[in-house]
């Protein structure tokens, strides 16, 4: 289980210290220089560009982003925006598919891309010298692909087997579907970012090109580089490759947001499986709010570390969990749902466990955090915040997060707010969003495997296969 | 889960790649510089400085993995790797947990058949208290019964909570019917029979047995300089001492194929294993075969597995194959999953493309893009401080030297056409392999479950 939002915000202090000369002197991080460290140009045809200049290694990160994810779609077509992503890798008039693969591979260069519920990332890791290769083939993406009836159906066959292998066949994974779908009623996060099965089905070529044409443009994308460049002789070959694509339509990117919730939810998932697991979901904003931070610290303070309440409590003393695990949405566009994990022991009843987790979400609500422990969980996150930005492609990602969220700038507030937040805050923002009514709960509760099923350890058929 | 489950990347295949393959088979021209130096104990200290970032990874690599395991105490080497950080004679469990917390600093280790390592990220105004808190987790654990116990019932726990996950199950399946009962066939975990019989005793003298200077390697990557790291060390490694390491050299007795397992699940998946023994890290092919196995389906894109079963036929999301040398062979594997129905025509399809790799040269074009790749992409897995130490401490296990960097797109680009051809016919056995299914064994149309 991933903290994405506290682990993207770890990087972020990349933005402020990357200079080779600041760290000769041991100075602590410095905090209100990201400004001086980021540029920001925007093209006439709408197209943002974000450059962070970083000359630890000779690399740079590449990175394209549409503002487009399932928070686009529309009940019937979910899934259409990672439908879209895959076949972004069908080629164009100017270079096939399968060319696209070979020449970021023939230039040493790692690409990919992935979908979120708010925005769809492409990217080309390469060195600092090959980054051309990355301006051409991007921008000649953006505005040519080419959709082809025929790459459509095959393609849309591997993603019904991405769905497959992602949630049909994981059980907690299943849970996780069936517990957003609870959690929001309203607004787009109800379905899954791969979409509903039977979605994926309906999907026509037309869907993707309308989709294509109204998402995919400068207007509606941002660029975010990062690494061994100056961005004097970057920007020019961007602005060349770039700047001549037909603005496009700005798309409406208002959604509903879920009204107040009235009330606990359950949702129970049964499927076959060894260990039942507990999920509970609490309905929070993203990082427009101030609460936010105070949630980042929560999180921490629950299930950061080996000496953290939850961790200390479930998993070392109480021996009821094999893991807990906390998650927070800082960087999400519209509000989302703070989780907290558990996988029980074997033996262990999911009751048992809930109410060793509501016993320590009463306590918080109740008991002013130390200030000893309120500082470890501050110095917790902001080391990881310094050790994030080891990795390039992870501080662009971070930088990419931020700009969709609200704008890149922010990154900037992360340490400070950290830093503010007190022990009174910590309880009134507990007794805020950490409440049953606010709750969605999820259990996944296993089944014994059908007659017939061989124990897996013992596979008993066993044979010479004749081809 | 909960926020890694709404991004869906593209093809995960690349990143197994990395984790199986990943500093084996690329090198640089950009590594930065070490220093290393044999302490008066036997330890290898080897340092590379970092100064563009206030914090530090330190790896101690200990030769002390589960192919040591005595038969009967399989996962006793994952036992002493996990209890060396249960408490040691100066601190309890929650006293060491509290303060590296409080650090901000993160104490790990990682278990595998060969090696174990001690890993710790932290911040350089941390360093004293962190390397403190290192050496004495790594030389003076305390092993306490209760927390040991708890340690082997989270275990079982997780092994409990890995069969509900097909792939594993499937690789399991697939390494204890290769290696037979080889010192590599066992899970590095252990099973659960194996687990309940393992004691204190037993970790404490296999800890007392390996965990030695002389059979360890000290990797610091970061914010620090040479000098610094080795005074620093000097007062905390008093009383570790030299031991004789014994070393029980085997030769793989690889099961000999063709054969088949199947498990039967009611899921919508056959999760496929296919492959047969491979090579050990040290043999000279080692260079072909990794180019071979780039151009059959280690490249994830643009493979010729991915090409066929992917993107021409849409059977499945992912499919990959890797070697996985250690100090003795290891395995070479395609591994893929696709709806039950279309398990048959995957494995046909693959063995097919096996057979191709015997059957004639690899193009010009295929070659040079493997050796591009793989020479070109080498700085891309050495930028962080994590991936850089871990690197720095396989280059010292296999002796490749501090000029592998340098060497290595010499080694690459040296392989021709006709020797990838020839380690394909050697390394591949598409008629004798091992074949491992876990899925709907009705919908794929192979046998009846049994009972």
């Amino acid at each position: 289980m991933e903290r994405r939002s506290r682990l993207l915000a770890s990087s972020a202090r990349g933005m402020v210290w990357p200079c080779l000369l600041c760290s000769l002197f041991l100075l602590p991080p410095a905090e209100a220089t990201l400004e001086q460290e980021v540029f920001e140009k925007v093209l006439p045809n709408g197209l943002k560009v974000i450059l962070l200049e970083n000359h630890r290694v000779p690399l740079v990160t590449f990175q394209v982003v549409y503002r487009v994810g399932s928070r686009n779609e529309e009940w019937g077509k979910t899934g259409l925006s990672h439908m879209l992503e895959h076949m972004m890798f069908k080629g164009t008039p100017k270079v096939s598919g399968s060319d696209f693969s070979r020449i970021v591979q023939e230039n040493g260069g790692q690409h990919n891309a992935f979908t979120s519920q708010d925005f769809t990332v492409y990217f080309e890791n390469l060195s600092a010298n090959r980054v051309g290769v990355a301006i051409d083939l991007e921008s000649d993406r953006m505005h040519n692909l080419i959709l082809r009836e025929e790459d459509f159906r095959t393609e849309r066959m591997v993603v019904m087997e991405e769905r497959r292998l992602r949630t049909e066949d994981n059980p907690k994974a299943f849970l996780m579907e069936q517990l957003e779908a609870t959690a929001f009623q309203l607004q787009p996060y109800h379905w899954p970012v791969i979409g509903w099965m039977e979605d994926i089905e309906r999907f026509t070529l037309e869907d993707l090109k309308a989709y294509y044409r109204t998402y995919y443009t400068p207007s509606n994308a941002f660029l975010v580089v990062a690494g061994d460049f100056k961005k004097e002789d970057l920007l020019p070959q961007i602005e060349k490759a770039f700047g001549s694509l037909p603005a496009g339509p700005v798309p409406d990117q208002k959604r509903d947001i879920d009204p107040p919730q009235a009330g606990e939810r359950r949702v129970y998932a049964k499927r076959e499986a060894n260990l039942p697991f507990l999920v509970m979901s609490y309905h929070v904003p993203n990082l427009k709010e101030p609460d936010s931070y105070v949630l980042e610290v929560i999180a921490t303070l629950l299930a950061d570390g080996k000496s953290s309440r939850l961790y200390q409590d479930l998993v070392l003393e109480a021996k009821v969990a094999l893991d807990v695990n906390t998650g927070h949405p800082l960087l999400s566009h519209d509000p989302g749902l703070f989780m907290i994990s558990v996988e029980p022991l074997p033996g262990k009843e999911v009751g048992e466990v809930e109410e060793a987790l509501d016993r320590q979400l009463d306590r918080l609500s109740r008991e002013p955090v130390e200030e000893r422990e309120l500082q470890k969980a501050k110095n917790q996150l902001e080391a990881s915040f310094i050790f994030g930005q080891d990795s390039l492609f992870h501080q662009g990602i971070v930088l990419a997060s931020y700009e969709v969220a609200s704008d890149w700038r922010r990154i900037g507030d992360y340490i400070p707010n950290i830093r503010k937040v007190s022990t009174q805050d910590i309880m009134r923002v507990a007794n805020r969003y950490l409440i049953p009514d606010n709750r969605t709960v999820g259990v996944l509760v296993p089944l014994p495997a059908k007659e017939g099923k061989l124990a897996p350890s013992e596979p008993s058929i066993k044979e010479r296969l004749v081809r | 889960m909960p926020k890694s489950r709404r991004i869906l990347i593209f093809s995960f295949i690349l990143s197994i790649l990395f984790l199986e393959l990943g500093m084996k088979t690329t090198l640089l021209f950009a590594m930065p510089p070490v220093k290393r130096e044999v302490l008066a104990n036997g330890l290898v200290l080897l340092v590379s400085e970092d100064h563009s970032l206030p914090s530090l990874t330190l790896q101690l690599l200990v030769d002390a993995g589960s192919r040591r395991d005595p038969v009967g105490e399989e996962g006793l080497s994952y036992l002493a790797a996990r209890g060396i950080l249960l408490g040691t004679s100066r601190h309890s469990l929650a006293q060491i947990n509290e303060e590296l917390d409080f650090m901000g600093a993160s104490l790990e280790v990682t278990t595998g058949r060969d090696t174990i390592v001690l890993g710790l990220r932290v911040l350089k105004k941390d360093l004293d208290r962190g390397l403190d808190l290192f050496m004495e987790t790594a030389m003076k654990p305390s092993f306490p019964v209760e927390e040991l116990q708890r340690e082997i019932q989270q275990t079982i726990a997780a092994i409990q909570s890995e069969e509900d996950v097909p792939q594993a199950v499937a690789e399991k399946i697939f390494q204890r019917t290769l290696f037979s009962n080889g010192p590599y066939g066992h899970p590095v975990v252990g099973t659960k029979e194996s687990l309940s019989r393992l004691t204190r005793e037993a970790a404490l003298r296999f800890y007392q047995t390996y965990y030695r200077p002389n059979n360890a390697f000290l990797t610091v990557v970061g914010d620090t300089t040479f000098a610094e790291v080795k005074a620093k060390l000097a007062p905390l490694q008093e009383g570790w001492a030299t031991a004789q390491i014994p070393e029980k050299h085997f030769t793989t007795q690889f099961a000999k194929g063709p054969e088949a397992v199947k498990v039967n699940r009611d899921i919508a998946q056959a999760n496929v294993i296919l492959g047969n023994g491979g090579i050990s890290r040290d043999n000279p092919d080692f260079y072909a075969v990794s180019l071979m196995n780039f151009i059959l389906g280690g490249a994830g894109f643009g493979s010729r597995l991915f090409d066929e079963i992917r993107v021409k036929r849409g059977l499945a999301y992912s499919v990959v194959s890797f070697l996985d040398p250690g100090k003795y062979p290891g395995s070479f594997q395609i591994v893929l999953q696709t709806k039950n129905a279309s398990a048959k025509e995957a494995i046909l399809i693959s063995l097919r493309e096996v057979e191709r790799m015997q059957a004639g040269l690899v193009s010009e074009e295929e070659l040079k893009r493997a050796k591009q790749y793989t020479i070109g992409s080498f700085p891309l897995r050495l930028d962080t401080q994590t991936e850089l130490a871990a690197f720095i401490n396989q280059v010292e296990y296999y002796k490749l030297g501090l000029k592998y960097a340098e060497e290595f797109p010499k080694l690459i680009d040296a392989v021709t056409r006709e020797e990838v051809l020839r380690v394909a016919k050697a390394y591949l056995q598409p008629q004798s392999y091992i074949l491992v299914i876990v899925g709907n064994l009705k919908e794929a149309g192979m046998a009846e479950p049994s009972q």
